[in-house]
């Protein structure tokens, strides 16, 4: 008894000490940044940067970074683009896992394949043609554009899908066609419904991808008034002569807290998924 | 039987696509399809005419930091004179590949800074002509960067010069009593100044990367007192870079930076330098000297309280007892030759007048453009140096330099990557610098032979 | 007997096994593949045709065949920087281990298990513009990761140069990445996790299944998939990587990986060709890593429902092993009688 007790014990120790040191290090960087978002431009110009600002109240950087890079509009577009490439991408991602999944025809290993290769793809090496691809298109400058661009489903979305498709007994597809379902009807009715758990994992996943996306954004956004995204409103504080700190550590606090609000939420969601999902057996 | 059909009907479909789209990229190579012919040279148009003209324009500048202060203060002084021409900036941030990736398309705006990626047989496909070089020298210098067959293609926004900036009070502090004018002169004050103060004498500034570029512009009239130097000497001499043996050359100031950094009188930590906060340590005095172009001297003065203490001085060289210091242009304005007529008009004199009238070099630690113009205050202490401007080039030679050293890689002025590897190799005790030397001269020959440059 | 037929109906059609299973597929297939092919495969054939040529982005170009790809073998700093990906490919297997035993532990009641989920999704979160300025402060001597060391009882002294110290640079960059990965990966298994019923532990719990048999017997062979995917992608990565090298040192110090010292071709020399060319040898490289991985996914562990490839091989020998006992069997007894 005493030794299954030891045992039990140090299991949960080791468990909760590696939670409390992996979160610690996972923080710790980012003080730099918490530290500087407080600082005033005098301060930050002259002060190391380990020194704690004179007031923890000073939120001018944060106002004045909430001004000048635009983020009202920052936040509008960014909220548009989100809505519907994460509604692009769930569809889409599940749509393909489940015929790539529940069917057998020839090329479906291929097609599996031919996704996988495109993330093994150097995205930084095809931007000159990407750009011309696009501007070809017409979708230089334009929201429409930027979004299906961001659209493409990427390969562990379509994966994360399939995974679940597997551990859904194809019994279920079954019985609903013999009550007269069409394919369609079954993935609509039947199988959406529980994938809820992937569905939410892939928006998390690919909705941080897509909010914190600079590279494409900056490239074909171009109008900086009108198409600035969350990501790229902090460009507005880098120059040719050095960045300015302070306000990009402001602005990069402000962005991340909606995203960190939004993912607590998610996760609440995801468990109780879980316990639906025990009850349907 | 269905099936197969199919897939060869799959297959049909997809190869059509993928001719027609690779067709239609390849179409869209071809710039400079679209060029409307001004048939006015700058020099010709003067400010004050055409007020009534109606343009909108676009401008892209890598001068993200001012596009919002000064830059607005422009359009507004320009609007006084044509109220009927906007002009719309577009910093950019990551300028000289954003820019690069634009071009291609031909259609990306009115006005923009040329990269340094388009060679100058290629500028008539992107840029107007304005004027004639004959004609545009006798009023503006620095032409010469961006001039093909006669023609100017683009006019520069302000000019640098090049030395080096430090602080008065630190340099007092050490005991130095007179500006060095050799290497071993300024080595000698900065061991001075390691020795009797507590500051870094030399902070090199390499994390950020393009600071390193500043010691590629030394190497050239600065180090030999030959105008020519660029081409006749470095892009078709024989081993440019090997050590002349009398402080004088490219050898010479990449030695410099080599000795600073093995004798521990710059920074520690190279890796970890930081450029934002550089600027008021400099100005406070916790740093002695950086090796930058005269645009930082705005940037320094401003920086913290101790402005006064900030000054410039000639890069420490002497060739025969006299001091050099080239005069280069900084980015220069180019007009797309794809827009209107109008446009191109409008931008004409919308470049003119930031010229002539403006002030930015002022305000940006420049030399101005305008010839006979009056020198800045800074200038002043380059008393007895003299200034040297670029020469041009024999024809049909234009592209040469360009062509070298892309091929050998040593990206000079463009990378800072030969001083670069200074630092690395001083701090790592190998190679030495006349074994780096050695190998700049074998890519810088191989990439010479291929361009048939022979000795 | 003559049956008329029924009339054509287009709905019926349409909702008829054959017909409505090949709608199915085309239709659902569509849209991602169409976007596959235009934004990814024919950039890429673009790039296939610029290694075949001498050219820059602006100007005209040369055609000069194989010429590329021969300097791509022979120059010494191109393959030299691959080994580089070493330290990354170590550092995401550790990052993998990390992830999945987090993933595991949280995905079961933890007190605060959120707050630690939250916690550890963070450097995700972090805009890639501020990963360059937070991790230069990390790690300048004497700032955030000295301090803390110093706190916990190392001095100054002992503590190295992380970035300029070419022995361990490498190392410190690839942590950098596992920071800013090792979230997501997480939480990626958890999602994975979520998939398995749940009923399978409590029949587990039942049979008296520790914490460590339940991983082993269940969740490991559930999430296969995911976990072969993941060490495909991270195999790939470390032999790709580019943003952590660039933006904390710009590859400086020994530190430049393949792709730095492409884009170094690309932009800074504008040897475009040549920078074409090294990319299709790592695509060439890493198609041969994955080739090797899948073989041994479907060797090892058995892709989808299908069992592993040698369990299948061990269990078909085991079965001709027991039909000879059998037979051995059956004819001792007939002659026995």
């Amino acid at each position: 008894m005493r030794q299954l007790n030891i045992k039990k014990n140090l299991w949960i120790f080791i468990k909760y000490a590696t939670l409390i040191m992996g979160s610690v290090i996972s923080v710790l960087p980012v003080i730099v940044c918490v530290i500087t978002a407080f600082k005033t431009p005098e301060e930050y110009a002259t002060t190391s940067v380990m020194t704690f600002p004179a007031s923890w109240s000073y939120i001018n950087n944060f106002t004045e970074a909430w001004q000048k890079a635009n983020m009202g509009v920052a936040f509008r577009n960014s909220s548009i683009i989100l809505v519907f490439v994460l509604f692009g991408s769930v569809m889409t991602g599940s749509m393909l896992a489940y015929v790539l999944s529940r069917f057998k025809f020839p090329g479906n290993g291929l097609i599996r394949n031919l996704f996988l290769f495109a993330s093994l793809l150097p995205g930084i090496a095809m931007q000159v043609s990407v750009y011309q691809i696009m501007y070809s298109l017409g979708w230089i400058n334009s929201l429409t554009g930027y979004i299906i661009l961001m659209c493409g489903t990427d390969v562990m979305s379509i994966y994360i899908f399939i995974q679940y498709f597997e551990n859904i007994p194809t019994s279920l597809d079954e019985s609903a066609i013999m009550d007269g379902c069409t394919y369609f009807g079954v993935f609509f009715r039947v199988l959406l419904p529980l994938l809820k758990p992937a569905v939410i994992t892939v928006m998390i996943l690919k909705g941080v991808g897509t909010y914190n996306e600079y590279y494409a954004a900056n490239l074909y956004l171009q109008d900086k008034n009108r198409l600035v995204t969350v990501a790229t409103s902090l460009f507005k504080f880098t120059g040719p002569l050095g960045n300015q700190y302070n306000y990009i550590c402001a602005g990069v606090i402000i962005t991340m807290i909606p995203a960190l609000l939004i993912f607590i939420i998610c996760q609440k969601q995801i468990y109780s998924g879980l316990t639906q999902g025990a009850v349907k057996g | 039987m269905r099936q197969r059909y199919g897939k060869r009907f799959l297959a049909v479909v997809l190869i059509g696509t993928l001719t027609a789209t690779l067709a239609a990229c390849s179409k869209k190579e071809e710039a400079g399809a679209g060029k409307t012919d001004l048939g006015v040279t700058f020099s010709q148009i003067k400010l004050g005419e055409h007020t009534d003209l109606k343009a909108d324009l676009k401008f892209l500048t890598h001068k993200t930091d001012v596009v919002d202060t000064e830059f607005k203060d422009y359009v507004t002084e320009f609007q006084k004179m044509y109220p009927n021409i906007t002009i719309e900036y577009e910093g950019i941030t990551n300028y000289a590949d954003d820019i690069t990736t634009r071009l291609t398309t031909g259609d990306w705006g009115d006005i923009c800074m040329i990269p340094t990626t388009v060679d100058k047989d290629e500028l008539e496909n992107y840029f107007v002509p304005l004027g004639n070089l004959d004609e545009l020298s006798k009023e503006y210098t620095m032409l010469l960067n961006y001039s093909y067959d006669n023609k100017v293609y683009g006019i520069p926004s302000m000019g640098n010069t090049q030395g080096i900036v430090y602080n008065k009070a630190v340099f007092d502090k050490a005991g130095v009593k007179e500006l060095p004018k050799t290497p071993e002169e300024f080595l000698d004050d900065l061991q001075k100044i390691k020795d009797n103060t507590d500051a870094v004498p030399l902070y090199t500034n390499f994390a950020a990367g393009w600071t390193m570029t500043a010691w590629d512009a030394y190497i050239d009239a600065c180090a030999t007192g030959q105008a020519n130097f660029a081409h006749e000497g470095r892009v078709k001499g024989d081993n440019p870079f090997a050590d002349r043996g009398d402080q004088t050359g490219p050898y010479a100031v990449y030695n410099l930076l080599y000795e600073a950094v093995s004798r521990h009188l710059t920074e520690d930590d190279p890796t970890t330098t930081d450029w934002e906060g550089s600027k008021a340590r400099l100005n406070k005095g916790e740093i002695a000297c950086m090796a930058l172009g005269s645009w930082s001297i705005v940037q320094m003065k401003s920086a913290a309280e101790h402005g006064d203490d900030v000054a410039y001085m000639p890069f420490p060289i002497s060739v025969n007892g006299k001091q050099y210091t080239a005069v280069s242009p900084d980015y220069n304005y180019g007009i797309n030759c794809n827009s209107s007529a109008d446009n191109q008009l409008a931008a004409m004199l919308y470049i003119k007048w930031l010229i002539d009238k403006s002030g930015f070099e002022l305000t940006q630690g420049g030399v101005p453009v305008k010839v006979n113009a009056e020198m800045p205050e800074f200038l002043k202490a380059f008393d007895g140096v003299e200034l040297l401007y670029d020469v041009p080039v024999p024809a049909g030679e234009e592209t040469l330099g360009n062509d070298v050293n892309n091929e050998s890689e040593l990206g000079i002025n463009i990378s800072g990557q030969m001083a670069k590897s200074v630092v690395e190799a001083a701090i790592d005790g190998q190679p030495t610098m006349e074994d780096l030397a050695k190998e700049w001269d074998e890519k810088w020959t191989a990439a010479q032979e291929k361009y048939g440059i022979t000795h | 007997m003559n049956t008329k037929r029924a009339p054509f109906n287009f709905f019926k059609w349409i909702q008829s096994g054959k017909v409505n299973r090949r709608l199915c597929v085309v239709t659902f297939m569509l849209a991602p593949l169409l976007l596959l092919l235009i934004f990814t495969y024919i950039p890429f054939l673009k790039m296939f045709q610029f290694s075949f040529y001498d050219m820059k982005y602006i100007g005209a170009r040369k055609f000069v065949g194989l010429k590329n790809y021969s300097e791509v073998f022979s120059r010494k700093d191109c393959f030299q920087a691959l080994k580089l990906s070493g330290y990354y490919i170590v550092a995401s297997f550790v990052q993998l281990a990390m992830a999945l035993w987090f993933a595991s532990v949280l995905s079961f009641k933890v007190k605060g298990g959120g707050l630690y989920k939250g916690f550890m999704f963070f450097p995700y979160l972090v805009c890639g513009i501020a990963v360059g300025f937070i991790f230069k402060f990390f790690y300048t001597r004497g700032f955030v990761l000295d301090t803390v060391l110093q706190w916990v009882g190392f001095s100054q002294e002992s503590l190295p140069y992380w970035l300029k110290d070419k022995s361990i640079n490498n190392i410190s960059i690839a942590a950098t990445s596992v920071w800013r990965y090792m979230g997501q990966n997480m939480v990626l298994f958890i999602g994975a996790i979520m998939s398995v019923d749940s009923t399978l532990y409590e029949a587990a719990a039942i049979d008296g299944a520790s914490g460590f048999n339940k991983f082993r017997y269940i969740v490991f062979p559930s999430i296969k998939t995911i976990i072969v995917l993941n060490m495909i992608l991270a195999i790939t990565g470390s032999l790709s990587v580019f943003e952590p090298p660039y933006v904390i040192t710009g590859g400086e110090f020994g530190t430049g990986t393949y792709f730095v010292i492409m884009n170094k071709l690309a932009h800074e020399s504008q040897k475009v060709g040549l920078a074409s060319a090294m990319a299709i040898v790592l695509f060439g490289l890493i198609l041969l890593a994955t080739m090797i991985q899948k073989f041994g996914e479907w060797y090892f562990l058995g892709v989808g429902e299908q069992e592993a490839a040698r369990t299948i091989r061990r269990n078909k020998k085991l079965k001709k092993q027991y039909e000879q006992q059998q037979r051995a069997n059956r004819t001792e007894g007939g002659d026995g009688i």
